[in-house]
């Protein structure tokens, strides 16, 4: 009971259901035409109708309808209200191939009700077909094609018709991805003209091709020639035998032909002469081809009128031409070891494989004859292509032939010529270039006549060694390429050289590249010199192997850290370039490139500073203020040597200290300072009023020239010490070559030192050869006691032995100084010496040793007076131990010593006896 | 050319046949000769051609026919194919002008296609999987109807002959299998004699 219930109100529910959906899809109303087609550029008009029944429910007419495309809504000036149901709506040129049309109302005013909706597909109607034609493949179908015309955007069909003139034949429909041929599966019939159109259809129209009327054996294309066969002749080397089964269809069809043949390693065909081959055949002997090589053949056919079509090629075959006799002799050339053995030469005779189209055939060995005279000939058979022999220094013929199955080639022919002979008759204007992606070679021929030219090339590098290649051209040949592997980037050596009658000419040379390229490296620079405003760049040449061609220029660019860049083009065949106008103590930057034809590489990145000073201008400045300086101080030395009396009277005049002076012995005879007007003559300007002068007989026996001999060695010694003159002379006081040379005389005086009074001055005789009546003696000047002779009488009773032991005093004049350094260093080594010894510690006199070691190095003069100081203080009075310690001195404490333990001036005078004459 | 392409026209001809059964001298029709379009103008070459095609392959389709009808066909060849002319052939006059020519070739042509039609459906059950003797069966019949075409064609152009009166042809249905192969060893047989002298007439 149940389930029946249930099954009840499903069956209500389905119905109720139905009767819904039956009313929703109840339309309001249509739309006409239900499916437009419609052209594209055509007017179109739809007209929608509505049903009364919506019209009551809704309360809608015609005046409420809208219409849509595509969701938008049309203008309303494209509406036309027929009647109380019906609207309509045009379309003025379609342009839209697919477009939603709706018709729709606004139900009750305001609620927008779609009532109906259709598409309007636009597009073209066909135009006609043209250019039919028709192939008929042998044995397999007949495919015709045409030309469709425009696109009609719309489904057309294209239909392939055919008939007889007493029958029709199925009609054959096009492919939708192919609206231009259709293929009649079945092979027409021959001899029957048949006739074919096409019709073409679709929404908007038909329409239909011009018909084409044929003999279907007129369109036929043949099915190609097979088992192709190709036969060689061994009577003749320059043909071949073709055989080939002709296709069915030459049972009733004559046929002609095309044949192709092609070397195996050629990549174009060669044509047979189509009148050859004009007839039905199954056979053709190609001729005029080249021995042993290898053709491959093709063949195709076709209608023997022409008409038709080519049938496709057939499968290709090949075969080989028999062998002939080479026809060229192979190129031949030698090559000759420098180096002579016994009056032998090895020689190495070289020669080419002939290429196939001369070999005509496999060459079986090459024969090698050689002939140094008429009569003398060695043979060899060789399989190489190479033969080393030692020959003599004579001339030899050496000829070359090679051998095939069939026979021999012609003999090539070489002179090599004796040890003596000189090569002459080079070619002319040398020159290569690339071309073509080939290294051409041109040169000019010598005006003797030619045999051959040799070409020999290798690759010039710096880490290899040059192997050579080489080829052989006739005498006629002046422009060739080299006909090798040759590789670009690579400079080639090119060595052309003619082969006369009697031996090979000399042989010129070039360089080239089969193809350049930028250098692999930039050159480095480097400075080779800096100035102040301008620096001389240097640079090596690029090895040859990073060149990769000719280098043409270098560009050196250089700038300073923010300045702007300077480029320098510079020949190529410089190594070294000088930038000027730079701006000194400025940091620079140098690069430089190299370039070939085909671009450039820079090298590293170099800086360099340029100086601040120009190289001599500090010097130019520094000398001439020195020399300035030198000068000025000269000046006033001299001036000062010139006022000195002056000077000393106002700054330090000679003030006597009566308290530290006595009296040892005066004499009345003692003449007046002031008789001495000669000397006051002699130096009237005064400057020696505090001089005394000393008058002593020497009694010299020494004759005349000694005493110039003596002089003669003082005035070298007086060069040698002029330089060092101003430094103890300067310092001690205005000393000048004057006082240098008493220094001098004092130095021979001085080895009679022990025998002349130094504290004083003792005339013994008159002043010139005045002879005084009585003893004179002269006052010192000096402020030193004078007390050591008076209490070291063994002293001057030494001077008295060395002056008895020479037996004679020298007679000599002096003009002593009191400021003569010379002077008082002879003092104090004789005179203040026992005083010191007595009243001066050891340092004092190691002191003392110091100056005079000091003097030693420093002036060369005097080095006798060293020696015999150093002699006599060293060894008579400290002994030898005393050296080392002297060694340990300071320079400035030499000089100090000097400072304290020497007067520099009015050094006390000793007089000779023991006697003082006051001034 | 498609089998059911010629169908229709064997069967029309053989109705043809059957009403002028008897008759003794071909009978121009004005009222059915009509063509859909004018024949070419080298019809006389296209047929000396279409007879040169089927001479040309008459031998060959004989030789693959007994071939594939296996023995004693290949060995007795002649005995069973040449010795007995039980086909029969209609007359050819090689001397006749050439409008009798042209029918009695029409007729030879027509008889040979319900002969040739014949034997490619008996071959389709006797030797169906020997496709290179349907294939030249066919081809040879396509030719047949094509030559018929063009004698037709120039009749009716030439002569204004809308058809030509017929003979039967041996009626080979209901013989055992090796009398059909015979009666069809046999047809091709004079087929290949037949058109060699058709050719030669032409």
């Amino acid at each position: 009971m149940l389930t029946l219930w249930t099954r009840v109100v499903q069956a209500a529910f389905i119905f109720l259901t139905t009767e819904s959906i039956g009313v929703l899809l109840d339309p309001c109303g249509h739309i006409s035409p239900e499916s437009p087609v419609v052209q594209l550029g055509s007017n179109f008009t739809a007209v929608c109708v509505l049903k009364e029944k919506c019209m009551d429910n809704f309360a809608v007419n015609a005046d409420n309808i809208f219409w849509k495309t595509n969701h938008a809504i049309v203008p309303k000036e494209q509406y036309t209200v027929i009647n109380r149901t019906a609207s309509s709506v045009t379309f003025r040129d379609v342009s839209s191939l697919n477009t939603q049309l709706t018709c729709n109302i606004y139900a009750f005013g305001q609620i927008e009700q779609n009532v109906y909706g259709i598409t309007i597909i636009s597009g073209l109607p066909p135009e006609k077909p043209k250019n039919l034609n028709c192939i008929v493949n042998e044995e397999k179908n007949m495919m015709c094609q045409w030309d469709p015309g425009r696109k009609t955007y719309l489904e057309t069909n294209y239909t392939l018709k055919s008939e007889w003139a007493t029958e029709k034949f199925a009609d054959c429909k096009a492919q939708r991805d192919t609206p231009n041929s259709c293929t009649l599966d079945y092979s027409p019939v021959y001899f029957v003209n048949i006739e074919v159109w096409v019709e073409a259809e679709n929404a908007l129209g038909n329409i239909t091709s011009d018909h084409i009327n044929f003999d279907p054996i007129d369109k036929v294309k043949p099915n190609p020639p097979h088992n192709l066969s190709v036969r060689s002749s061994e009577e003749l080397s320059s043909i071949l035998k073709l055989a080939w089964i002709n296709p069915s269809i030459k049972s009733f069809l004559r046929l002609k032909y095309s044949i192709q043949y092609r070397t195996k390693d050629a990549s174009t065909w060669s044509q047979i002469p189509p009148e050859d081959t004009s007839s039905t055949r199954s056979s053709f002997t190609v001729q005029d081809l080249k021995p042993f090589t290898e053709y491959v053949f093709r063949i195709r056919c076709m209608k023997e009128d022409g008409k038709g079509f080519w049938s496709d090629w057939s499968e290709e075959a090949s075969g080989i031409t028999y062998e002939a006799r080479p026809s060229k002799e192979p190129s031949f050339w030698y090559k000759i070891d420098p180096s002579h053995t016994h009056g032998y030469r090895p020689v190495k005779l070289i020669w080419k494989t002939l290429p196939p189209f001369e070999a005509n055939g496999k060459i079986l060995d090459y024969e090698v004859t050689l002939t140094r005279w008429k009569s003398h000939f060695q043979n060899y058979r060789v399989n190489d292509t190479k033969l080393t022999v030692n020959l003599t220094n004579d001339r030899y013929i050496a000829t070359l032939t090679a051998r095939n199955l069939v026979g021999r080639s012609d003999a090539s022919v070489l002179t090599i010529p004796a040890c003596d002979f000189r090569a002459a008759h080079p070619v002319m204007d040398l020159k290569a270039f690339p071309k073509d992606n080939k290294l051409w070679v041109e040169w000019t021929a010598p005006t003797e006549s030619v045999n051959k030219y040799i070409l020999e090339w290798c690759v010039l590098s710096d880490k290899s060694p040059c192997i050579p290649d080489w080829q052989q051209e006739d005498g006629t040949v002046h422009l060739t390429y080299l006909r090798g592997n040759l590789m670009e980037s690579k400079c080639y050596l090119i060595t052309v050289t003619p082969v006369y009658a009697d031996g090979p000419g000399s042989p010129e040379s070039v360089r080239a590249y089969l193809k350049q390229a930028a250098p692999s490296k930039g050159p480095t620079v480097r400075t080779k010199k800096v100035g102040k405003n301008e620096a001389v760049l240097e640079w090596d040449q690029l090895p040859v192997d990073v060149q990769n061609g000719f280098i043409r220029n270098y560009t050196i660019l250089y700038k300073t850290a923010f300045g702007n860049e300077t480029a320098v083009n510079v020949d190529s065949s410089h190594t070294e370039y000088t930038l000027s106008s730079l701006t000194s103590d400025t940091l620079y930057m140098v690069r430089m490139a190299a370039y070939t034809d085909e671009g450039g590489m820079y090298g590293p990145d170099f800086t360099f500073t340029t100086p601040k000073f120009a190289q001599g201008e500090i010097e130019a400045i520094v000398v001439p203020v020195c020399l300035a300086f030198l000068l000025t101080t000269l000046l006033g030395v001299l001036f000062c040597f010139n006022k000195r009396d002056l000077i000393k009277k106002h700054i330090w005049p000679n003030v006597p200290d009566p308290s530290k002076s006595h009296i040892a012995q005066w004499s009345p005879h003692t003449p007046l300072r002031h008789n001495f007007n000669s000397k006051d003559q002699m130096y009237s300007d005064g400057n020696f009023t505090d001089v005394s002068v000393v008058e002593i007989e020497v009694n010299d026996k020494k004759p005349f020239p000694e005493d110039l001999k003596s002089m003669d060695l003082f005035k070298k010694e007086k060069n040698s010490t002029e330089g060092h003159s101003s430094g103890i002379g300067g310092s001690s006081c205005m000393s000048s070559s004057r006082p240098s040379i008493s220094s001098g005389d004092e130095n021979e005086s001085g080895q009679n030192t022990l025998s002349t009074v130094q504290y004083s001055t003792v005339v013994h005789s008159g002043y010139r050869h005045q002879v005084p009546p009585v003893q004179v003696f002269s006052r010192s000047e000096s402020t030193q006691p004078l007390l050591d002779s008076e209490e070291r009488p063994e002293d001057l009773q030494l001077v008295d032995n060395v002056d008895s032991g020479d037996g004679v005093l020298p007679r000599q004049q002096y003009f002593k100084q009191n400021c003569s350094q010379h002077e008082t260093s002879q003092d104090i080594s004789h005179f203040e010496r026992p005083k010191q010894v007595s009243s001066v510690n050891e340092e004092d006199f190691v002191r003392l040793k110091q100056q005079q070691i000091s003097d030693h190095i420093s002036q060369s003069c005097g080095s006798e007076q060293m020696k015999m100081f150093q002699e006599i203080s060293t060894a008579a009075v400290f002994g030898p131990g005393t050296e080392g310690e002297v060694e340990r001195f300071e320079t400035v404490e030499m000089e100090a010593a000097i400072d304290e333990g020497m007067p520099k001036s009015y050094l006390p005078q000793t007089v000779r006896q023991g006697g003082y004459v006051p001034q | 050319m498609a089998p059911f392409f010629w169908l229709p026209g064997i069967l029309s001809l053989l109705l043809v046949l059957h009403w002028e059964h008897g008759a003794g001298s071909p009978t121009p029709d004005k009222a059915t000769c009509t063509t859909d379009h004018p024949c070419p103008s080298n019809l006389m070459t296209q047929i000396k051609n279409q007879l040169e095609q089927l001479n040309s392959t008459a031998n060959t389709l004989f030789v693959l026919y007994y071939t594939a009808q296996g023995e004693p066909f290949p060995s007795e060849v002649d005995k069973l194919c040449g010795g007995h002319d039980l086909t029969n052939f209609p007359p050819f006059h090689a001397e006749g002008t050439e409008k009798d020519k042209l029918v009695e070739l029409y007729r030879i042509i027509a008889y040979f296609n319900i002969s040739l039609g014949n034997i490619m459906e008996d071959q389709k059950t006797l030797n169906p999987n020997d496709q290179n003797l349907h294939s030249k069966l066919s081809s040879t019949a396509d030719t047949v109807r094509g030559l018929l075409n063009n004698v037709l064609c120039h009749l009716c152009n030439e002569y204004n002959m809308g058809h030509v009166d017929m003979s039967f042809g041996p009626d080979i249905s209901g013989n055992d299998i090796f009398h059909k192969k015979k009666l069809g060893c046999q047809c091709l047989f004079n087929y290949k004699q037949v058109i060699a002298e058709l050719t030669q007439a032409f």
